[in-house]
């Protein structure tokens, strides 16, 4: 039970961080007393890793104020003041033993004579304090994605014990996995450690924690006693608005099918089918991670699948990038700087990329480059990117002109069906209109469009119909006259153990 | 934040196109200070003999400079470049001595530049090799075939048209530095003016948004190393006219200043930043450095010792002026 006659462990006060002038996180206040667990919740982009980053020593605030144990300090300084995290991306050493994992921060005996029966002894100690059975000798490797995140609480509570911090720990478990981890969360709670756990799983978030910090846009919305807030109540603070109001117009669809996957399956996802039609606007929603990405890479011929892509209705057999290409179908990815653009080469090259051969002066074919700057120049103009020249470096522009910039590339492909991964990831409000006003546009001449978005909102405004994606399955579909935020949150967010009820 | 375009004034928009254009060229106030200095040294310097001289002795790294420039601009690297030279021009020495015909010697010497060249592409551009290991292979391989074919003795019996033609100027230009130029003139037209030398540069500024953009990425390292190999194989045909005779390691020393030239010339090693008009003036600086370090009178390996400080210079200038900070 919470000990509130203690000092809080960790106390912040209008905690803000700014990078390069841009508010990531504003204004986060909240305590941690001994043995709560307090649940940070928040869409994806909310700034929970900001926070969590913040809160374990990783990043300098740029403002506010923190207390540990009562008293003020400037930076939080894990080991010294007991703070410890467990990141999602766990970073154990695969190749070494579970003991070596655990102490290879503080090696006991000589630099030159470790005394690894000691380390032994410390991690078996570590192990049954937890009341976990794991071989202390086994490589990290030989052991699953359950036990290794165990080693990883293991190891972090051996440093600092007194707050630890859960970033996303259920995400690659079992359901059974799962179930351990809230056993042994359970028993830090009573041994007094104070625990901020950090998931997207809201079955999981009132089932282990007392209380809750909502972030929204990096705006701490909503904070408290978890008991006293119903569930549709915690995502409609995560989500804002319930029903976003559409401003866009983005046309009536008509009934001649575009695109059509069946049965696609690969690695990362599983039996995906779905249409779209002539000037239809289909959502993808889900969580990162649900295999949203991999199942359009795979449309445009990025990565290999199995199943059936029909295009106009016609099968297309050899799936391959140029082929697609061909059939008219474009891909503007979610990962602008390392797969969309050449940061070093000028925009009027960036613009011309994907149909070189057009910008190219026809007097003799593949042959010089005489009408690219004011092809190119057409294009910035029509897609309202502002950039000094059509000659400086693209990685010199803002993210939301870059962004512009890889949309006129694939615009200029003429495409009819077109698959936007993320298309306003990282950009300013303005250019965020601006893209959506021409997806409306796009639409509304007959082309085809998928968009993959974290930004629900976003798919709100923008869809005909969303279809949700969850762990790799296609798991619910709402016409845009059924739109539901909580509902399609729930659907994404549900973890396979509350499935299992 | 959308960037906002502000007009510049009149001086100023001076001053940063001559910065502008230092970027794209690091090296032309290196060029221009070795003159200067070589010039009030020795009277002999600045005279159309010395300049045949100069321009004789470089055609063979100025070409394997611009493959090793194509293959920089990919991101990658040809370490067998200088070997090949040799074994090519072994190969076509001994075509030569047994038929008498230099046609039937330029189409070995350019066949074994080819066959190393599409080896190093196979294996870097179709089954994902690096290319350091690769071509450090090849290069060894090379080697080898050139001492194993001439069992490590100069091969003998070019043919007199070819001696001939090492000695044959144009307007005081040396026959092997016009082959030079030809090759210049065709692969800075084929850099720039062709879409295989645009996506060339675009996928060496990032291979992975030029296999998103649909560009056929294994075609681009296949063709580099290919050409690449190809024009070892020339140079080492014109290493046979330069020096009489087909020498089995004559390519080998010339691995670093090749590089060396093309990095003095401020083209990236990361790819995607570069152009063969900077190859031309690095190479220019280090064969008018030797040129007039040699008229000094200084001895070879006091040489060498300048010519790595100056590499650092050359190379920590142009990043220096090149915005590209990473």
């Amino acid at each position: 039970m919470p000990d509130l006659q203690a000092a809080p462990i960790l106390s912040v006060k209008n905690l803000r961080k700014s990078f390069s002038g841009k508010t990531v996180v504003d204004d986060v206040s909240f305590d941690v007393y001994p043995g709560e667990i307090v649940a940070l919740v928040g869409e994806n982009g909310a700034g929970k890793s900001t926070t969590k980053n913040m809160l374990c020593g990783l990043l300098q605030p740029s403002s506010g104020e923190i207390f540990v144990a009562g008293a003020p300090v400037t930076q939080i300084k894990g080991l010294e003041h007991g703070i410890s995290a467990v990141h999602q991306e766990l970073s154990l050493f695969q190749s070494l033993s579970v003991a070596e994992n655990m102490c290879i921060t503080d090696l006991p005996g000589a630099k030159a004579n470790v005394d690894w029966k000691q380390a032994d002894r410390v991690a078996q100690e570590q192990l049954d304090f937890l009341g976990i059975e794991i071989d202390t000798k086994a490589s990290v490797e030989s052991l699953g994605a359950g036990k290794q995140q165990v080693v990883e609480i293991a190891k972090a509570l051996l440093h600092a014990d007194k707050l630890l911090i859960l970033d996303e720990p259920t995400t690659s478990l079992t359901a059974p996995e799962r179930e351990k981890l809230f056993v042994i969360m359970d028993r830090l709670r009573e041994k007094g450690v104070a625990i901020i756990f950090i998931s997207h799983f809201m079955d999981e978030v009132y089932r282990m924690s007392d209380k809750f910090i909502v972030l929204r846009d990096g705006k701490q919305v909503g904070n408290g006693y978890l008991k006293n807030v119903p569930r549709s109540k915690l995502e409609e603070m995560m989500v804002g608005r319930t029903i976003a109001e559409s401003s866009i117009d983005i046309g009536i669809p008509t009934d001649v099918e575009a695109v059509r996957v069946q049965s696609l399956s690969s690695y990362d996802f599983h039996d995906v089918s779905f249409k779209v039609n002539k000037g239809e606007i289909l959502g993808i929603a889900g969580l990162m991670g649900a295999g949203r990405t991999e199942v359009v890479e795979s449309l445009f011929g990025i990565r290999k699948s199995e199943g059936e892509i029909y295009i106009h209705g016609q099968r297309v057999n050899k799936v391959s990038i140029a082929a697609m290409k061909k059939l008219g179908l474009c891909y503007v990815t979610e990962d602008r700087r390392g797969k969309g653009l050449f940061g070093i080469r000028p925009v009027k090259e960036n613009i011309s990329a994907a149909d070189i051969l057009r910008f190219v002066s026809r007097r003799i074919k593949g042959f010089g480059f005489r009408g690219e700057s004011v092809e190119a120049q057409k294009i910035v103009k029509k897609m309202n990117v502002a950039i000094p020249h059509i000659d400086s470096q693209v990685n010199n522009l803002s993210g939301g002109n870059q962004q512009k910039v890889m949309l006129g590339r694939w615009l200029a492909t003429q495409p009819n069906i077109c698959i936007l991964d993320e298309p306003t990831k990282g950009v300013d409000i303005g250019a965020k209109f601006d893209i959506h006003n021409m997806i409306a546009a796009l639409a509304k001449s007959g082309v085809a469009v998928i968009i993959v978005s974290s930004d629900l909102p976003e798919l709100l405004e923008v869809s005909h119909r969303i279809t949700i994606m969850r762990t790799g399955h296609m798991v619910g579909e709402f016409q845009r006259d059924q739109f539901d935020s909580v509902k399609i949150i729930s659907l994404a967010a549900s973890s396979a153990f509350e499935q299992a009820h | 934040m959308d960037s906002v375009y502000k007009a510049e004034g009149g001086s100023k928009a001076k001053l940063r196109n001559s910065l502008g254009a230092l970027k794209t060229y690091p090296s032309v106030p290196i060029i221009v200070s070795l003159i200067i200095a070589f010039s009030s040294f020795s009277p002999y310097f600045l005279t159309a003999g010395n300049a045949e001289s100069i321009l004789a002795a470089n055609s063979v790294v100025m070409i394997a400079a611009i493959g090793m420039t194509l293959v920089f601009l990919t991101g990658g690297i040809d370490l067998s470049i200088s070997t090949v030279i040799s074994a090519s021009a072994v190969v076509a020495g001994t075509v030569m001595a047994s038929t008498g015909s230099i046609a039937l010697g330029s189409a070995a010497a350019v066949g074994v530049g080819l066959g190393f060249g599409l080896l190093n592409g196979f294996l870097i551009g179709y089954c994902g090799l690096t290319p350091f290991i690769t071509t450090m292979g090849t290069q060894l391989i090379a080697r080898g075939l050139a001492f194993v074919i001439s069992q490590g003795i100069a091969v003998k019996g070019t043919p007199y048209a070819l001696l001939d033609f090492g000695f044959y100027t144009l307007w005081g230009i040396p026959g092997v530095m016009l082959i030079c130029i030809a090759i210049l003139i065709v692969s800075i037209v084929g850099l720039s003016q062709t879409t295989w030398g645009r996506e060339l540069m675009l996928f060496g500024s990032s291979r992975d948004s030029a296999r998103y953009t649909g560009i056929n990425t294994k075609k681009i390292e296949l063709s580099v190393y290919m050409i690449s190999g190809v024009l070892a194989g020339i140079a080492g045909m014109i290493s046979i006219a330069n020096l009489g005779n087909a020498i089995p390691g004559v390519g080998d020393t010339l691995l670093l200043i090749i590089i060396g030239g093309v990095v003095l010339g401020g083209t990236s090693m990361n790819g995607g930043e570069g152009s063969i008009t900077r190859t031309i003036l690095g190479v220019g600086i280090l064969a008018i450095l030797t040129n007039g370090l040699n008229l000094m009178g200084i001895p070879f390996y006091d040489q060498l010792i300048i010519q790595g400080i100056l590499i650092f210079v050359g190379n920590g200038l142009a990043m220096k002026l090149s915005s590209n900070k990473r």
